[in-house]
């Protein structure tokens, strides 16, 4: 739009080059704009603590948190492990919490997306216990099933569950209506045309609900990691927090976003692998 | 409405009776979730509180109020915190959605960072929060408007990035300029985007608010079931569940008549 494009003319071929050319230095303006705007973030950051704009103790500089993070790879000091088992831990919870949310929420969903009996039953149950926050199952939580492994998983469980169920219903019920009078003509049974049609075609919005899932266990983790711990992300930062170490916090806050774009990457990944014939 | 002296065939009579039964099911499954309720809490030296016992704590506690609120001023100083920080958030985040969602250099100066910031769930900040500044109310509002920011401004740039290119064009045909482009054809076209941002900043923040004030408060419906757990009064757990649940739904309903009043043409139904 705002090419200044040159007034004389120009052959076919010089056209398609000119146009090239200017895109490709749009392409390369936008990457370094992006990268003045990391950098700058950082060195801001960075000035504003060495100039004692902000309090040191409480704002760590960004070289202080990676050199931190070289040292947590090996000294469990002081919050008692390394990173490598804060993250197993983490993972674990989430991973757990999370894959239990699909293998009971997605079938869920889809079976009361598509038999109104059992919905008219279900619903109203989901519907009181969805506005619930996962966080205020906690204290439940700890009443029914203590404070291990499961428990935590089960807070996680709870985060991730709606999505799936919400997401793997609205899509079984947008399902094609034409799709379903082809089966039913050529005389497919109720359970073989849910099987056949109804699956397939809501597995977009399932997956898309899966994201949204993972997204929400992985925000969890910190709020399950309340709970007695001795390990994990979240329980990192927490502890940070009674040490008043900042960079702790930091450092903690940092991984858990960055195994967070990981997460949805892969899942970007997979759903591309799956879902490549629908597009 | 269906008569007996109507005559109906085999399968009219089948989808009847079958329309019926799904009018009871709804009824039927809530009072078994009741039932179940009771028999968890009658069964034996369970600690589980039952639905009585609830209800004669939500007396006691309206009679004998925790640090001088009662149940609804607790609630109500949750909801407060939660509409001052959703106000600013909406503000702001509608703003910078529009700036980096329109301007493409906006977007590349600032969208790395903040998806970077956007990767952090809004609970990670809490420790960092009260470290920073305490436990008043600043830090609280701060958390729960990082938590509601995020999806107004996802939602409000991916909204107005993607308006279709024909309006655009059709106003570029008319001569428009940017302004115009902008606040004519682009906001209004992508308002149905900025609302489902503002519903699940809506549901974010009341989940965000829970978490700080369990995480360090001395008020708030948070507070109450912390109070609850570390007393070991699961009655006023239980309670307080009960109101999130229900000020969650109303917050979700409130939500989406607003919705329906800015812009009613984006609900279909």
């Amino acid at each position: 739009m705002s090419n200044s494009y040159k007034n004389e003319k120009m052959t076919d071929t010089e056209r398609i080059s000119f146009v090239k050319n200017t895109k490709r230095k749009d392409d390369y303006l936008i990457i370094m704009i992006s990268i003045i705007g990391v950098l700058g973030f950082l060195i801001i950051w960075q000035l504003a603590v060495v100039f004692g704009l902000l309090p040191s103790r409480y704002v760590p500089m960004p070289t202080e948190v990676i050199k931190l993070f070289a040292v947590k790879l090996v000294d469990p000091n002081p919050e008692g492990a390394v990173l490598g088992v804060h993250i197993l831990a983490s993972l674990q919870i989430v991973l757990t919490g999370f894959l239990l949310a699909i293998v009971v929420g997605v079938p869920l969903g889809l079976v009361m997306g598509w038999y109104k009996g059992f919905d008219s039953f279900m619903r109203p149950i989901f519907e009181i216990l969805r506005p619930i926050p996962p966080v205020a199952w906690i204290p439940l939580t700890i009443l029914w099933i203590g404070i291990g492994l499961k428990a935590k998983a089960f807070i996680v469980f709870f985060s991730a569950f709606v999505p799936c169920v919400i997401n793997a219903y609205a899509g079984i019920k947008q399902t094609n209506p034409v799709l379903i009078n082809v089966a039913k003509t050529c005389g497919a049974s109720n359970f073989t045309t849910f099987y056949k049609i109804g699956i397939p075609s809501a597995l977009t919005m399932t997956f898309a609900g899966v994201k949204v899932a993972l997204g929400n266990a992985w925000a969890t983790l910190v709020a399950a990691e309340m709970l007695a711990s001795s390990a994990g992300l979240g329980f990192m930062i927490l502890q940070g927090r009674q040490f008043a170490r900042a960079d702790i916090i930091i450092l903690g806050i940092v991984v858990i976003g960055v195994i967070g774009i990981i997460f949805a990457s892969i899942l970007g990944y997979v759903e591309n692998r799956m879902l490549g014939w629908k597009k | 409405m269906q008569k007996n002296n109507v005559v109906m065939s085999e399968a009219e009579r089948k989808s009847f009776l079958l329309n019926k039964i799904y009018k009871i099911l709804p009824i039927i499954s809530v009072v078994l979730l009741i039932l179940l309720w009771f028999i968890a809490a009658g069964a034996e030296n369970s600690n589980f509180p039952s639905p009585q016992e609830v209800f004669l704590r939500f007396i006691t506690l309206q009679q004998k109020p925790i640090k001088e609120f009662n149940l609804f001023q607790h609630i109500w100083i949750s909801l407060i915190r939660v509409f001052i920080a959703l106000i600013v958030s909406w503000i702001i985040g509608i703003a910078f959605g529009i700036l980096i969602g329109w301007n493409k250099k906006a977007n590349a100066l600032f969208s790395p960072v903040f998806t970077a910031f956007r990767s952090v769930p809004p609970l990670a900040w809490v420790p960092l929060m009260t470290m920073w500044f305490g436990t008043g109310e600043f830090p609280k509002i701060l958390l729960v408007f990082m938590g509601a920011l995020m999806p107004v401004v996802v939602n409000t740039q991916s909204g107005i990035a993607n308006v279709a290119k024909m309006y655009l064009d059709v106003g570029t045909i008319f001569n428009a300029n940017g302004k115009q482009l902008l606040i004519e054809i682009a906001i209004p076209s992508s308002l149905d985007a900025i609302f489902a941002g503002i519903r699940t900043s809506t549901s974010a923040a009341w989940m965000v608010v829970l978490a700080a004030e369990m995480l360090g408060g001395r008020s708030g419906i948070g507070f109450l079931i912390v109070r609850g757990m570390n007393s070991g009064d699961y009655a006023l757990c239980l309670l307080s569940m009960v109101c999130i649940g229900i000020v969650g739904a109303l917050l979700a309903i409130m939500t989406k008549y607003l919705e329906r009043l800015v812009c009613p043409w984006t609900i279909i139904k």
